[in-house]
């Protein structure tokens, strides 16, 4: 499990938590914080999105329809019926949930990748057709507005808020999410089950013969995996405070998404965390150029895909180059 | 009915037009070593998929110990007491030899500390010590084959199909798999089945073989009988022509 965790998974995870700690005690410009905190969410997003797309090997490509199923079931849970947003979002990770299994059965009957991949991009599509058409409780493409923000915590003298315009203590939320869902993560991951994930990506016939139940194990890395993206797809609707179906399902999400998991370094566990950063801080800094983005992002992935499959996450070279030959030999056999 | 430890009851699998075991019934006797032969094509890789569940027969029957497991899962099969190597050897690439041992122990419920401990014995058992931190992707032929030994070792098996394992090994190192194939059978007293090519090592591994070809058994008896036999030397010697 070294290649996908590196030599000391806790200790890195360490590291980014301390960076983050002080960020929001720098009075760093409104504008900073709001990008980091959407590198965090969509971090977060790309972390739960890569459990099934690198660790467990199936090229799931429709993970942006359990981000809007957790934004808009927290969105409305907190909006009709008055319930605290703190609540919501785990209410919302829990549905996500749900919906991934739904999803996850059909696709444990199909062998093949590509398939696998066309069934769970349809089924994002037809996620983002159901909002986008449920307008008496949505407003479809109009947006639903009026989301309300995580209710203020009183810490003694001060009142930290959140929500749009009130950037450290957003920073400070998805930041905590950020570190609790990585550790969550590592904790689960490092054991047995991640072990028999990785088995199942990486020989999913021996896997079985050695007494793995795959379907058990790949329906609880759907819902996982779902329940992750479903969390931070909650936390960014309590962020932004308004939600389109096109926004957090459409196109744009799903090419966004995929870029930064396949330059972080598809199937490593800190790869997502790298690329969410470079692309969210770039695509910020390309924010000028419209849909310039998309042709960078669509660009990456290509170049990504071919000269550094392992993407950032597997750029340090932590395996000799005669490995790496040996493995292209046995795969040319 | 009393049955035989393994049977197969006319097994049929079929590959849309293409099949690959017609009606073949064949029985493993508990604590022998039994041989498969069979030139390229006979269906003998089917017939393993079809003991260890990674194929449906289309039509027939498999028993183990007594019991119809025709529509058992491969994982339930596992857990039954079955463990297969493959042809073309399965490494779960991304993890360490070690870690590709502890697999199965961690399916059995085996905490993980004690599957790292465990797993030392078998990686032992298939002579791999120097190997065992070491990512299995970059292992030999020969290393990989003994890792899936470990590997299926793991799952503490009373029945173990290999599938060529001597395939594409380089012949220094058959002797010492072989070897360790035999202790498996003597220490461990597991029932073992092979698939094998080289006579030779046949003749010193099994006691009972059956010949396959085109996925209908021909020839079945004691292996010296087998390997003696008009039809086998008739369809292997065209065979090694064609090969050579
Ligand atoms: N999954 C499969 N799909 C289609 N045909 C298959 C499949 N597996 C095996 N076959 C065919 O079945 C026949 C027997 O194959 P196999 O059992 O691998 O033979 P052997 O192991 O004796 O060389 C061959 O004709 C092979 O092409
Ligand atoms: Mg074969």
């Amino acid at each position: 499990m070294l290649e996908v965790f590196g030599r000391r998974p806790y200790l890195v995870l360490l590291v980014m938590a301390l960076l983050l700690a002080p960020v929001p005690l720098l009075q760093l410009n409104d504008y900073i914080l709001h990008v980091l905190t959407l590198f965090l969410i969509f971090a977060v997003f790309a972390t739960g999105w890569n459990l099934t797309l690198g660790i467990l090997g199936l090229k799931t490509l429709g993970h942006h329809a359990f981000f809007a199923v957790g934004a808009y079931a927290s969105a409305m849970v907190s909006h009709y019926f008055g319930v605290s947003p703190w609540i919501t979002i785990w209410l919302a990770a829990l549905i996500a949930a749900l919906t991934g299994l739904l999803i996850g059965f059909p696709i444990l009957r199909i062998r093949s990748m590509p398939h696998v991949a066309i069934v769970t991009l349809a089924f994002a599509e037809i996620v983002r057709l159901v909002f986008a058409n449920l307008k008496e409780i949505t407003r479809g493409e109009l947006g639903f507005w009026g989301i309300p923000p995580f209710d203020p915590i009183q810490i003694g003298e001060t009142t930290i808020r959140f929500g749009l315009g009130n950037a450290a203590g957003s920073f400070a939320v998805a930041a905590i999410m950020f570190v609790g869902v990585h550790l969550a993560l590592l904790l689960l991951l490092r054991g047995r089950c991640g072990l028999t994930f990785l088995a199942i990506r990486d020989a999913e016939a021996a896997a079985e013969s050695l007494g793995v139940r795959l379907a058990a194990w790949k329906l609880f890395a759907f819902a996982i995996s779902a329940a992750v993206v479903g969390l931070s797809g909650a936390v960014y609707a309590h962020y932004v405070l308004i939600l389109t179906p096109t926004s957090v399902a459409g196109p744009e999400m799903l090419i966004s998404l995929l870029a930064m998991i396949i330059v972080g370094g598809v199937g490593r566990f800190f790869g997502p965390i790298y690329g969410a950063l470079l692309l969210t801080v770039t695509s910020e800094l390309l924010r000028d150029f419209g849909d310039f983005r998309m042709l960078l992002y669509g660009a990456l992935i290509i170049v990504f895909v071919f000269a550094a499959p392992a993407g950032i996450a597997g750029l340090k070279p932590r395996f000799s180059r005669k490995e790496t030959e040996t493995r292209k030999t046995v795969e040319a056999v | 009915m009393q049955r035989n430890f393994l049977e197969t009851d006319r097994v049929t699998v079929a590959f849309g037009g293409i099949v690959a075991l017609k009606d073949v019934s064949l029985s493993v006797v508990q604590g022998k070593t039994t041989a498969i032969l069979g030139p390229n094509g006979a269906g003998k890789t089917t017939l393993f998929n079809a003991v260890a569940g990674a194929v449906r027969p289309t039509s027939g029957k498999v028993y183990f110990q007594g019991a119809d497991i025709t529509n058992a899962s491969p994982s339930r099969r596992c857990h039954a007491g079955i463990a297969r190597t493959f042809q073309i050897t399965q490494p779960f690439g991304g993890l360490s030899v070690r870690e590709n041992v502890m697999v199965a122990l961690a399916a059995r419920g085996v905490t993980m500390k004690e599957a790292r401990a465990e797993a030392s014995t078998y990686i032992d058992f298939v002579g791999l010590n120097a190997k065992a931190e070491d990512p299995a992707r970059i292992l030999s032929t020969g290393q990989r084959k003994r890792l899936e030994l470990a590997r299926a070792l793991s799952t503490h098996p009373k029945l173990l199909l290999l599938d060529e394992v001597t395939g594409g090994v380089d012949r220094p190192s058959i002797p010492e798999l072989l070897d360790v194939i035999r202790r498996l059978r003597e220490e461990r007293g597991i029932t073992i089945v092979v698939v094998e090519h080289n006579m030779e090592v046949l003749l010193g591994l099994a006691d009972n073989a059956f010949f396959l070809n085109r996925g209908e058994v021909v020839v079945t008896g004691s292996v010296e009988e087998v390997a003696d036999h008009e039809a086998v030397r008739r369809i292997y010697l065209g065979d090694a022509d064609v090969a050579a």
